[in-house]
C-alpha cells in the first residue's frame, strides 16, 4: 500500500508539473515516459497507479498556465483561458483557479466512478452511433465557433477560415496528394497542434508581458473560498460541462479540446445576457468541468475495445502494453487489480491534487505578480521543449516562429483565436468523417437516423442563434 | 522503490540518452505498433546484451523521415539500427524515398502474415452488392487480393481496375481505431488484421457468429512462393482462389499482388545495421536469445502472433528473395492500380528493377 501511495504522490507531482508547463498536456507527459516505463516492468500495478495519476494531476494542472499567464498547459485548457486569464488580469487568479479546481475535482470523482457503472451497456451506445453521428457531434462542435467569435465578426470569419484551411494542411484523404504543403515534405504529416497553441497562444502573451507591463496583476486578495462557493451556485453549469466531457469521450477519437469548447459554447449560449471574455467565472467553471470527466470516460474505449477515446489515451493504452497490460482483450476485463489500480491512481490522484492546489493556491497566485523578466526565460525555455516533440529539428523550431507570428498578428488586429483553434482542431476531423459518411450513407439511410436527425437540427439551431447572438466574446 | 525513486528524477530531466548504449530509430509516433513492438523487443535484447537500448522517434508523413534520416545520416553509425515496418516496405515500392534493403544488413526480421475477414450478412461475392473496405497504403495487398478473388481469372489491368471500382467501396479517411469500430458496427464488410490484432479485435465478432475468415495472404518462403498459415489452414487467398476459378492466379495483376504482400507482410517487422557494422555479431547473438528464450518470445508473440524469427544471414537472404520479385511487369501493375484503382498516388522506379 505505501508503494501505491508513493506511485500516486510520484505521479501527481510529475503530472501537475507537466499540467503546468506550457502547450505540453497529459499526451506530452505520457510520451516522455517511453523511456523509463520499463522500470515499472517488475511491479506493472504500480506503473498503472503512476500512469493514472499523470493523466489526473496533469489534466487539473494545465489550467494554471492558462488562467495565471493567458498562455494553456495543453490544448484543451484553451477555453479555460479565455475567461480565466481575464480574472487573473482582474486580480482575481486565486478566485478562478480555485473554481477551476472545484469544478475539475468534482466532475473528475463523480465520472470517475460513473465510468465503472457505465463499462455495461457502453457496447450498446458504440453500436448505436456511428459514423453519421461521429460527424454530427464534430460539426456540433464547430459550430460553437460563434460564440467564441468577437464583434468583429468579419474577421472572427477569416480566423475560423484560416483555421479550417491550416487544419487541412498535409495529405488529401480523398487523392492521398499532398495539399497545401508547398512542397515542404515536413507538412505532409499536417501540422502539429502542440507549435500551434504554443505559438497561437503562449509566445505571444509571454513577449506581450515583458514588453508591455512588469507583470500580469496586483493579487488584490485571496478568494479561494469564493472560487468554491461560485462553483455550488453555478452546479448546473459545471455538471452540464461534465456531462458534455464524459460523452465526447465515450466516443473515440473525437478528442479533448472538442469537449471544452463544446462545454464552453453551452456556457455563453445558456447566458445570453452575459458577456464573455473579459472574465466571466461561468467561462470558466464550464470547460473546466468537461476535461476532467473526459478524460475518465475515454478509458472506456480505451480499456474495453483497445480503442484510444484520445490522443492521450493511445499513447497510455502503448505505455500500458510495455507494462503487459493488452488493453481490449477478455484478459484484461478479468483482471480486478488493474481496474482498481486504475481508479486508485485516477480518483486518488484526482482528490490528491484538488488538495494540493487548493493549499497552493494562494502562493501559486502570486506568480501573476512575479515580474515577467524573472519567468519569461524558464517559461520560453519550456514552449520550445514541447513544440521540439515532435521531430527535433529546425522545422519545429520553424513552425512555432510562423505560429507566434500568426499569434500576435490575431492578437494585436482582433482575429478570434480560439476560433481558428476550433477551426484547425476540427477540420481535419469532419472532412475525414464527411468522406466515410458520403461513402457508406446516402440521404436514405440517413434519414432514418433519428439521433443524426436531431444533431443536425442542434447543429442548423446553434449555428443560426450564435451567429445572430448580440455580446460576442472580448477575447480574441 | 528505488526504482521508482529513479523513475522520478530520471523523468525530471526529460532526458534518457544520456544513458543510452545503443538507439533503436522508429520512423513513427510514440504508440504506434511499432513502436511498441521496438520497445519490447529492446527489453528482450538489453537482458541478453547487458546494455541498454533507447527508443528514438522520427517521425513524419507515412513513416518515410525516419528511414531517410537512417539511411542518409546515421547508418554508419554502429551504435544505431533502424526499425522498419510494413509500410516502409510499401512505400520503397511506390513511393520516392531515399532508403534502400539493398544497403543494409539485417539484425533479424520477422515474417508475418495477415488476415482478412469479412461480416456474415454481407456476401463478398455477390454480383450487386460492394464490400465496404477501409482504404489506405496500408490496405493496397487486401485491395488487389479483393479484387482477385471477387472478380476472377483472366482480366486485363484495366478489367481488373473496373472490376474493383464496381464491387469495392473503399472507404477513405478512417484509422485504425475508427476502422475497428466501423467493422463491429456493420458499416465496413470487411477488416484486416495482424495475428495478435485479429485475435482481439476480430475474433471475438467470429465467435459471436457475426463475422467470419474471409482470406489471408500467406507466409513468404525462401522461394520466393507463399505457403499456408497453419494458424488460419485453407484460407490463403490463392487456394480461394483455385477453388473458385479451378486456376491458379497468374498475370500482371497476381505479380503485383505477390510483390506488395511480400515488402509488406515479409518484413512486416525488421531491424537493419549499416554493412560493416561491428556491432551486428553482437547484436544477432542477442536477438537469437530473444528468439529462443520461452519468456522473450512470449513478449514478442503477444504482440504480433506467433511467428518465426529470421536472423542474420537468414534475414539478409530474405531480403534478397523479396528483391528478386520486383519485375517490371509487377511494379508497373502495381503503380498502376495504386493510382487508377485505389487514387493512391504511386511513381515507378525503374532505379528499383535495375537493382534487383
Amino acid at each position: 500500500m505505501i508503494e501505491m501511495i508513493a506511485a500516486l504522490i510520484g505521479g501527481v507531482f510529475y503530472g501537475l508539473i507537466i499540467g503546468i508547463i506550457p502547450a505540453a498536456g497529459a499526451t506530452t507527459g505520457l510520451v516522455a515516459l517511453f523511456g523509463v516505463i520499463s522500470y515499472f516492468a517488475h511491479e506493472p500495478y504500480l506503473g498503472v497507479v503512476f500512469l493514472m495519476a499523470v493523466v489526473a494531476a496533469s489534466t487539473t494542472g494545465d489550467s494554471f498556465t492558462a488562467i495565471l499567464l493567458g498562455i494553456p498547459g495543453a490544448n484543451s485548457a484553451a477555453a479555460t483561458m479565455v475567461d480565466g486569464f481575464p480574472l487573473a488580469q482582474q486580480g482575481r487568479a486565486s478566485y478562478a483557479i480555485s473554481a477551476a479546481v472545484t469544478t475539475s475535482t468534482v466532475n473528475g470523482l463523480l465520472w470517475g466512478c460513473l465510468v465503472f457503472l457505465l463499462l455495461p451497456w457502453y457496447t450498446n451506445l458504440l453500436m448505436i452511433l456511428g459514423i453519421p453521428e461521429l460527424w454530427a457531434f464534430t460539426v456540433l462542435a464547430l459550430a460553437t465557433v460563434g460564440f467564441v467569435s468577437t464583434r468583429f465578426w468579419f474577421r472572427s470569419l477569416c480566423a475560423i477560415t484560416l483555421g479550417i484551411f491550416l487544419g487541412m494542411v498535409g495529405v488529401d484523404p480523398n487523392t492521398n496528394e499532398p495539399r497545401y504543403t508547398l512542397g515542404w515534405f515536413y507538412l505532409e504529416d499536417s501540422i502539429q497542434i502542440m507549435p500551434v497553441v504554443a505559438g497561437l497562444f503562449a509566445i505571444p502573451e509571454l513577449v506581450y508581458g515583458l514588453l508591455t507591463k512588469s507583470r500580469t496583476a496586483t493579487i488584490v486578495k485571496s478568494e479561494v473560498l469564493e472560487g468554491m462557493r461560485v462553483v455550488w451556485q453555478n452546479r448546473w453549469l459545471g455538471l452540464r460541462g461534465g456531462f458534455i466531457g464524459a460523452f465526447i469521450g465515450l466516443l473515440p477519437g473525437l478528442g479533448g479540446a472538442m469537449a471544452d469548447w463544446m462545454a464552453y459554447g453551452s456556457a455563453v449560449a445558456s447566458n445570453p445576457n452575459e458577456r464573455f471574455g473579459n472574465g466571466n467565472i461561468k467561462g470558466v467553471i464550464g470547460p473546466e468541468g468537461a476535461n476532467n470527466a473526459q478524460k475518465a470516460t475515454s478509458m472506456i474505449p480505451t480499456v474495453l475495445f483497445g480503442i484510444p477515446g484520445a490522443s492521450f489515451a493511445a499513447v497510455l493504452m502503448s505505455l500500458f502494453m510495455y507494462l503487459n497490460f493488452e488493453l481490449g482483450t477478455p484478459d484484461i476485463a478479468l483482471d480486478t487489480e488493474f481496474f482498481t489500480s486504475m481508479t486508485f491512481g485516477f480518483l486518488g490522484a484526482t482528490i490528491l491534487v484538488a488538495f494540493l492546489c487548493i493549499f497552493l493556491i494562494k502562493p501559486i497566485s502570486y506568480i501573476t505578480s512575479v515580474p515577467y523578466k524573472y519567468y519569461f526565460p524558464v517559461l520560453l525555455t519550456l514552449i520550445v521543449w514541447t513544440a521540439m516533440q515532435y521531430t527535433g529539428g529546425w522545422e519545429d523550431l520553424a513552425m512555432l516562429a510562423i505560429f507566434s507570428a500568426l499569434g500576435f498578428f490575431c492578437k494585436y488586429y482582433k482575429f478570434s483565436r480560439p476560433a481558428l483553434l476550433i477551426g484547425f482542431i476540427l477540420s481535419d476531423k469532419i472532412e475525414k468523417l464527411s468522406i466515410q459518411m458520403l461513402a457508406l450513407y446516402d440521404i436514405d439511410s440517413l434519414i432514418v437516423r433519428p439521433i443524426f436527425l436531431i444533431l443536425v437540427l442542434c447543429i442548423l439551431g446553434i449555428f443560426t442563434y450564435s451567429f445572430i447572438k448580440k455580446g460576442k466574446i472580448d477575447y480574441a | 522503490m528505488l526504482k521508482i525513486l529513479t523513475t522520478l528524477a530520471v523523468l525530471l530531466g526529460f532526458s534518457t540518452t544520456a544513458v543510452a548504449d545503443y538507439t533503436f530509430i522508429v520512423p513513427q509516433k510514440p504508440g504506434g505498433g511499432t513502436s511498441v513492438w521496438a520497445q519490447i523487443v529492446a527489453t528482450e535484447m538489453e537482458k541478453y546484451l547487458d546494455e541498454k537500448i533507447v527508443i528514438k522517434h522520427i517521425r513524419g508523413a507515412r513513416d518515410i523521415p525516419g528511414f531517410n534520416k537512417f539511411h542518409n545520416e546515421l547508418q554508419n553509425d554502429p551504435k544505431t539500427i533502424m526499425v522498419s515496418h510494413g509500410g516502409n516496405g510499401v512505400s520503397f515500392l511506390n513511393e520516392k524515398v531515399d532508403y534502400n534493403y539493398a544497403d543494409y544488413e539485417s539484425v533479424g526480421l520477422m515474417n508475418l502474415n495477415i488476415i482478412v475477414a469479412s461480416r456474415k450478412d454481407h456476401n463478398p461475392y455477390s454480383g450487386t452488392t460492394k464490400t465496404a473496405f477501409a482504404a489506405g497504403s496500408g490496405m493496397i495487398p487486401e485491395g488487389i487480393a479483393m479484387t482477385l478473388l471477387k472478380c476472377g481469372s483472366a482480366l486485363s489491368t484495366e478489367q481488373y481496375i473496373a472490376c474493383f471500382k464496381r464491387k469495392v467501396n473503399w472507404v477513405k479517411g478512417m484509422s485504425g481505431g475508427e476502422r475497428r469500430l466501423a467493422f463491429k458496427r456493420g458499416e465496413l464488410d470487411g477488416t484486416r488484421e495482424n495475428p495478435a490484432a485479429f485475435k482481439k479485435h476480430v475474433q471475438p465478432t467470429i465467435d459471436k457468429g457475426i463475422a467470419g475468415l474471409w482470406f489471408h495472404h500467406g507466409i513468404l518462403q525462401a522461394d520466393g512462393t507463399h505457403a499456408d498459415d497453419p494458424n488460419y489452414p485453407g484460407y490463403q487467398m490463392e487456394k480461394l482462389f483455385y477453388a473458385a476459378n479451378r486456376t491458379q492466379p497468374e498475370g500482371d495483376l497476381y505479380a503485383a499482388y505477390k510483390l506488395v504482400k511480400s515488402f509488406r507482410d515479409g518484413m512486416q517487422k525488421a531491424l537493419w545495421v549499416g554493412k560493416g557494422n561491428p556491432n551486428k555479431a553482437k547484436l544477432i547473438a542477442a536477438l537469437k536469445q530473444v528468439a529462443t528464450n520461452t519468456e522473450s518470445v512470449s513478449a514478442v508473440e503477444k504482440k504480433v502472433g506467433k511467428y518465426q524469427w529470421l536472423i542474420g544471414e537468414a534475414g539478409d537472404a530474405h531480403r534478397d528473395t523479396l528483391m528478386k520479385l520486383i519485375t517490371p511487369e509487377a511494379l508497373s501493375t502495381l503503380v498502376k492500380f495504386n493510382n487508377e484503382a485505389f487514387g493512391i498516388k504511386a511513381v515507378y522506379k525503374d532505379t528499383l528493377v535495375a537493382q534487383k
